[in-house]
This record gives C-alpha cells, structure tokens and sequence, in this order.
C-alpha cells in the first residue's frame, strides 16, 4: 500500500493519545485492599475482568478511530500491479484525417503492431490514439496481444494532427518509469501548432515511425459564397497537375459542376454563379485514390453575409474619435458609449462586429446589452486605450473570462523611440494574421509608446510586444469572442493607425469577429461543442434562443502535407527533469482518486466512534 | 456496658498502638483498666493457707483440719490458694485480611495488642496464659504457663507475628481442640471474615472439650459502616481478586451481610454458650478486657 500524503501518517501518534491517557487514569477509581470483599460479591458490581476488557475494548476503538483517522488523511491507495514494472513502451497512432489514406492507415498498423512486438522483453506496452486529442486505448500491460489488436480497431477519424495531446497522453503513462514512446505517424507539420511543445519525462525516449504522405490527394479546402456567387477552394496535395470535377449542391440539389485544373501541390477555386444565397452547400471532389474525407465541404449560404460594424466612442463622432478607423472599414456606424443603453434590444445583433474605443459613460444597462451581444455569439474589438476602463470590459465579458487591463507605460512624450514596443504574431496561423501571409513581420514596425497589460485565463494571446507582454488577445466571451489590442487604435499611444498593416489587420479582425458572429453555423470537426457528432456534415444545434442548423468541416490544413523530418519532430519535445516526479505524483493520484480508500477509512473510523459510544456509553 | 466505659476516658486504640512496645502497651491498657476498677473480687484457689472456715454440710470431709478438731473440738475446714486456677488460650488470627485497618491501627495490631494485654492480666491474677496464632493453618503456638519469665515469651511470641495470607478459621480451632489436654478457657481473636458455621462448629468443639470460650469479633468501623462514597477498585487482602464498584449502589447489600454475619455468631454462639463482643478497632481495648473479665467472672 502507499500513499498519496504519507506525512499525515505522521498524526498516528495521536493514537498513543488514548493509551497514554489509558495508562494514567486506568485506576482513576479509588483503590482499596478491603478484607470483606466477599461480602460484595452478592451486589450489583462490575467485576475487573469485565471491566477490564471493555476498557481494552474501549482504548482499541479510541485508538483505532484516531489510526485509521490518520490513514484516511494520509488518503492511502493500492499502487497498481502494472506500475511497479521498470519500462515501458507508449505506441502513440495518429489517427487523424491525413492517415485515413488507405495505404497510410495499413502502413500504420504494421509499424504499431511492429513496435509493440519489438519492445523489450519485461516492458509493459501502451498503446495510445490522437488526433485533436488522445485517448488511451489500452493502458499499461504486459499483454502484447491485446495492445497489438488495440492498434488494429485505432482507424483514422476526422480530426486533426495534435502531437502535443498524443505525448502528453503517453508521457502520463509512465509515471516515474522509463521506456520510450512510439510515434506513428505522417509527420505532418502542421501537428504543431506554433509554439507548441510537447514534454516527456526525461527518462522516456521518443522513437518516430515515418509511415509516408500520401502521394496522391485532392481535397476542398474552403467553401465561401459572394453574392450569388460561391467559390470552392481545391488543393492538389499530388506531384501532378490534375483536372478536378467539382460539384456543388445547394440544399440536396445539384447547383453546378465545374473542372478546374489544380497543378502540382497547388491550389484553384471552382466558381459557381447563380447560386441561390440561402441553404447548405456540399462541393465535392471525385479522389478516389486519395483521402475521401476531404473530398467535400460544407457550408451555409446566407448566414455569412458580413454586417457593418458599430464604433462605440466617447461621443459618436467617428470623425472626432475614430477618424482612422473609420477610413480604414468600410460602412461602419458610430454611436456614443452613454447611448449604447438606449438602443433597442436587437440593434447590437444586426451588426457582425463592435469596435470599443471608449467606455466613458456606458453605463451598467450599456455594459448589460454589450455583454448579451457577445454571449449571443457577437464579436467585439476592443482596444484598450486612455478612454477604455478596464473593469467595465472585464464587466462586459463577464465573470467566465475576467480581463486585466492596466497601462503599464508613461505618457507618449517621456518614451523614448529606443524604449518603444513593437509587436509579433505569436500565431501566424490566426485568421487575423493569415492573409498577411509572408508580409506579417510589417507589424513590427508598429512603435508602441503606451500599451496596456492585459491577460485573462479564457483569453489568448495572438501577438505579444516586445517585452514579452499580451499585445492581442483573442478571448472567449459566451457563445461569442473579443479580440482585445493592449493600445488604442486612434494613434495617441502608438502609429499604428499611419502603418500600413493597419488596415488588412483591422479589417481581418472585422472580418474574424463577424465571422465568429456566425461561427455558431460552422465548426472544425476538432471545435464541435460537446454533444454534436465529430465528422463532417450537417448538424443542428440546440441552443438559447432555439435550434440552429450548423455545418462541420475538417480541418483544411490535413489536406496540407508539408512534412517535417524526424528531426524536427524531436526538437518540439521538451524533456523536463521533474515531469517525472510529477508523472510518479500523478500516477499516484490518479490512481488514489480511482480507488477512494479515505472514504472507506473514513467509514471505518465513524464505526469505530459509534461503537465507542455504545461501549462507553455501557460502562457509564 | 459501652456507654460506661466510655465515659472511663479510656485510651484510644490508635494511641495505644502508637506505644513502644508490646508489654507497655498491655501495661497501659490493664493499669488503667485496674486503676479504674474496684479490687478485684476475684479469688482463686491456692496451694498456700488462706484462712479457716466452719465446716457445713456437704464439705469436702478431706479438708477438715483435724488438728484443729482435737484442740477446739470443733469442725474446721482449712482454705488454700492455688498456684493457678484458669488455664487459657489466647488464639489470635493473623489471616491476611486482619491487616485491614482504617483508623491508625489495623485489626491484627488491635488484636495483638488485646491479646497482649489479656496475657497480662491473667498473668497478673496468675492465670497460665498461652497463645496460638493461626491463619489458614497454625503459624505459632506457645502453651499456657505461669512461670515467672511467661508474660515475656508471650509477648515476645505476639510480637514476631506476622500477617499471613488466607483465612480458615475452622480448621485451626478444631486442631487446638483436639490438642487441648486440660479445661480452661479458650478467647478467639479474629475479624471472623470466614465460613460461620465452620467457625461456630470450631468454637463447639472447645465446648465440648469442656473449655469457656470467648470469641472476639473485631472489626474495622470500614467494615461495619462502608463509609466509601466514590467508585472504588476494592482488592482482596487475601485472594487478590478485584471488583470495582460505586459504594452507593452496593453500601446496602454490604450492610445487609455484614449485619446478617454479626447477628449470625451472635445468635448461635450465644444460643450455644460462647460468649460473643463484637469489637470496633476504633473503639478502646479497655472494651475488651472488661468482657473477658465479666465471662472470667462467672467461670470463677
């Protein structure tokens, strides 16, 4: 048996408590030597022997209750049989849509059931799945054959590469052994996302099994309408140019057919006119030797028609307030932060974004209306410049993503150009940053006199400053989302606004929240909110204000096999010294809250005290 | 005959027992007893003349002084005193539950001491005194005697006594019974704390080898008032055996037994002619004595 605080074990000495207490006031009584105690005999007393053992009975339960106390505090558990062996050996699948090839998915199962034979004698084996997440499908044993049919039923699904999820898994089997993890997979790239890195015990090596990229595919990378006019975006993954048959239907009915020629990993859209705005569109692509899971695309026509904005601002004058602003989005709105209260309950929905460049005077009713926009899945730009106070946006974010907002930097005029902050994509793979495409680094002239520190646990930082700190911020807000800029947007605290990347990035982030306004009608098979199937398709949602028909899509970038090498592969591990300390801690908990022993000991020690009771309560 | 000898202003037991030794504080309990007491009107027979007396019918017509006769002509018998004219036993208990004792003094120091003190009365009236002490068997026996250096040996016997262990009072006394050669007078010192019957058969027996008997129970005032008033763990001075009890719920019953023992030997060895006192250590030995000098009183 071990245990999870074994220095609760510690307060087991209390249970001398009692004996010593027992010892020194057994004879609490007074005693005498008497001549005619066989005078006494005849009456109503209790004989020492008796007497004796409910006192040792007593003095067993007192200190029983008191061990079993500390037991139960020091919350003990049966380490499992299979932890105690010295190696192990992790085959980690990927089993994400790029592996659904049929040549890459028997490739995968040769070199999984490979590993698993070839590990050294005496090692348990684990065999684990991933995709968007990891899931272990056979924990920790000595029984090969079961791990080696266990690789047989892991088939590719929809999701996309995650190595990070599919190490983490594996390397929380180990708990404090060592052994090696195997990685079976198409060393994709795009399996880490940027930044990513996965850490594995120290111990534990990390072996990859190359199983090779498709050679042939062709895939519907983006469905998107313009007007009556709806483009299919098709990506040839091949080593050869290729005439790809493109079909479109509109609610089930076929609404054009198209060929475009796609050459050598290379991209074309197939355009339809005269589509019908409303209903599901379903493009499709004939691959039959390639990946079929990415031979069609789904989207739904009508819902992304890309609403105005709306510029809250000290006092609606955009020309005053947010004159860059609004020479840099077409069509936007202003309205003053006191009158956002007044507006009608359903004005907010009708725009696709809201841009706040001011808080004064928003009163709580405003900050009310603004919240229900972004819990109903509204999207709001918010930059946190000298007119925006940061506990209102934290109010209208609401308690479930709490926002920090504090200027950290001096007045324009004291910082010096030397001490200025430029800024980074962190991710240049957020649809903010991705039409920069390779001009991305134009952010960084950006010069930032003043920013604001923000940070918010539901809340992720996109770009960050110079100094390490959040410069954009994309957070969860309800069912909507808010791309929060530590600075404002009306050149006062930095250049921002007479850079040329201000414009693409506002108008994408216009563009992203407006779309997240209708994310609520598309998601990644790796998105999908809980409870809706993971595979692409249609689907509808239950929500608040009623039921909603939503399409799901894999995620594009599977269709992409930029590869990595070997190397590369290894270089995103980190080894970290403690993790195995930790893994040997969470093993044990984990294993300790499967097993729940404290509550059983706890039990005991409630039954030990009422029989206390009861015998106390005889002698008394 | 309690009342008045507390108003002698006698000693208390707990004082007397506070005495150097044995002998003084026999001297001190029959001195002050005798102090207090008209001469004694007890007179034995002796060996040596004591007077003449006019012979009547029925006298012995041995004792007539025939030279007496032929002088005066007439019938006179001539009186003599005895070198002794009571043999007795003193036999004292020395179970180990005599050595209980509440007050200063516990019941076999009581009893050594009365029976040192009754040594040394009869010695003093020269009564041979001899002294047997027992517990479940005899542990020492001096027989009576009264040669000049006797009182000594009593007293010197009565102090080497020890407390021994269990009680068995019967057998003993059927033991001294058998081994009794003469009449006399057999005086029991014993707390009793035994099978009665057993014991008033024992004390039957001396009766039936012709001997007075006086049998004194002696009791500490804890055994006959069970004064304990919190739980108390009482342990067997003889057995060892332990019980605890609240003396609230058993002071009853205790008083109920002990009152039915007391009145038990009172009965029956009163029924049987054994003269029975019933002695408190915390009350003076002088109590004694006067007992033994009444019963003496009427052996005479």
């Amino acid at each position: 048996m071990s245990f999870l605080s074994p220095l609760f074990l510690v307060a087991a000495v209390a249970a001398g408590v009692p004996i010593l207490l027992h010892l020194l006031k057994r004879h609490t009584e007074q005693r005498v030597r008497f001549a005619a105690v066989a005078l006494l005999k005849g009456a109503p007393v209790e004989h020492t022997a008796r007497r004796r053992l409910r006192e040792l009975l007593l003095l067993a339960l007192r200190a029983g209750a008191l061990v079993l106390l500390a037991l139960a505090f020091a919350r003990p558990f049966f380490r499992a049989a299979s932890a105690t062996s010295a190696h192990l050996t992790v085959v980690a699948v990927d089993t994400s849509l790029s592996m659904s090839a049929p040549a890459s998915a028997a490739r995968a199962h040769q070199l999984g059931a490979d590993a698993v034979r070839q590990a050294p004698a005496g090692d348990d084996v684990a065999v684990v799945a991933f995709a968007d997440r990891a899931d272990v499908i056979v924990r920790p044993t000595p029984d090969r054959n079961a791990a080696a049919s266990a690789i047989e039923t892991a088939t590719p699904g929809f999701g996309s590469t995650t190595y990070a999820a599919g190490l983490a898994a594996a390397g929380e089997l180990f708990g404090g052994r060592s052994g090696r993890i195997v990685v079976v997979t198409d060393l994709q790239a795009s399996g880490w996302d940027m930044g990513a890195h996965a850490a594995v015990p120290e111990a534990v090596r990390v072996d990859v099994k190359d199983v090779g990229a498709p050679v042939e595919n062709v895939a519907v990378t983006a469905l998107r309408a313009d007007g009556d006019r709806v483009a299919a975006s098709i990506h040839n993954s091949g080593e050869h140019v290729r005439d790809v048959r493109t079909r479109l239907t509109v609610d089930g009915r076929a609404a054009g057919e198209n060929v475009v020629t796609v050459g050598a990993h290379g991209s074309a859209d197939a355009v339809f006119a005269d589509v019908r705005s409303a209903g599901i569109a379903v493009a499709t692509v004939d691959d039959p030797g390639g990946i079929s899971g990415d031979n069609a695309r789904y989207a739904l026509l009508g819902a992304d028609a890309t609403a105005a904005s709306l510029v809250i601002t000290a006092s609606g004058d955009l020309d005053r307030d947010a004159w860059y602003v609004r020479h840099a989005i077409a069509g936007l709105r202003g309205v003053a932060a006191a009158d956002v209260a007044g507006m009608r309950d359903d004005a907010l929905g009708r725009y696709g974004a809201v841009i706040v460049l001011s808080t004064r005077g928003l009163e709580r009713r405003g900050r009310e209306k603004l919240a229900a926009y972004a819990n109903a899945g509204g999207g709001l730009l918010i930059a946190a410049g000298p007119d925006v106070d940061g506990d209102v946006v934290a109010d209208v974010l609401g308690s479930g993503a709490p926002l920090e907002m504090k200027a950290v930097t001096g007045d324009a005029e004291r910082v010096a150009p030397q001490n200025s902050l430029s800024l980074a994509p962190a991710d240049v793979r957020h649809p903010i940053f991705r039409s920069f495409g390779s001009e991305v680094a134009s952010l960084g002239f950006v010069q930032f006199r003043n920013v604001a520190r923000v940070g918010g646990p539901s809340c992720q930082a996109i770009a960050r400053f110079t100094s390490g700190d959040a410069a954009v911020l994309d957070c969860a807000a309800g069912d909507g989302r808010a791309i929060v800029v530590a600075s404002d947007l009306n050149n006062r605290w930095n250049d921002f606004p007479i850079r040329a990347s201000f414009v693409p990035f506002l108008d994408q982030a216009a563009r992203y929240l407006s779309n997240s306004a209708r994310r609520g009608s598309e998601y990644l098979v790796g998105e999908v909110p809980k409870g809706l199937p993971v595979v692409p398709g249609v689907t509808t949602v239950e929500a608040s204000g009623g039921s909603r028909r939503v399409v799901v899509n894999v995620d594009p970038k599977e269709s992409e096999f930029d590869r990595m090498s070997p190397a590369d592969f290894q270089a995103s591990i980190t080894r970290l010294k403690d993790v195995a300390a930790k893994d040997v801690r969470a093993d044990a908990a984990g294993q300790e809250s499967r097993q729940h022993l404290w509550q059983y000991l706890l039990a005991a020690m409630l039954v030990a005290l009422v029989a206390e009771g009861l015998v106390a309560g005889r002698m008394a | 005959m309690a009342a008045g000898a507390r108003d002698r202003q006698f000693l208390d037991p707990a004082v007397v027992a506070r005495l150097g030794t044995l002998e003084l504080k026999a001297r001190t309990v029959v001195e002050g007893l005798i102090s207090g007491l008209h001469r004694s009107p007890f007179k034995g027979f002796s060996v040596e003349f004591a007077e003449y007396r006019q012979y009547i019918h029925g006298d012995d017509l041995s004792t007539i002084d025939w030279k007496v006769y032929a002088r005066s002509d007439r019938h006179f018998i001539k009186k003599f005193e005895e070198e002794t004219n009571l043999h007795c036993q003193l036999i004292v208990d020395v179970s180990g539950s005599m050595s209980y004792g509440s007050r200063g003094i516990s019941k076999f120091e009581y009893a050594a001491c009365l029976a040192a003190s009754l040594g040394y009365l009869m010695n003093r009236q020269r009564d041979a005194v001899g002294m047997t002490a027992f517990s479940d068997h005899i542990v020492d026996a001096l027989p009576s005697s009264t040669r000049p250096g006797h009182l000594r040996n009593l007293l010197i016997a009565l102090d080497r006594l020890h407390v021994g262990s269990r009680t068995d009072v019967a057998k003993p006394l059927h033991q001294i019974a058998d081994a009794m050669t003469r009449r006399g007078m057999v005086v029991l010192i014993s707390d009793l704390l035994d099978d009665p019957g057993a014991v008033i058969r024992g004390l039957k027996h001396f009766q039936y080898r012709g001997s007075d008997v006086l049998v004194f129970h002696v009791l500490d005032p804890d055994e006959i008032e069970f004064p304990f008033d919190r739980a108390t763990r009482f342990e067997d001075l003889e057995t060892g055996d332990e019980l605890v009890a609240v003396p609230g719920a058993v002071r009853d019953h205790y008083l109920k037994q002990m009152g039915g023992l007391i009145d038990r030997y009172r009965r029956e060895l009163g029924a049987a002619g054994i003269d029975y006192q019933l002695l408190n250590t915390s009350e003076p030995l002088e109590m004694a004595l006067l007992a033994y000098l009444s019963t003496r009183s009427r052996t005479a």
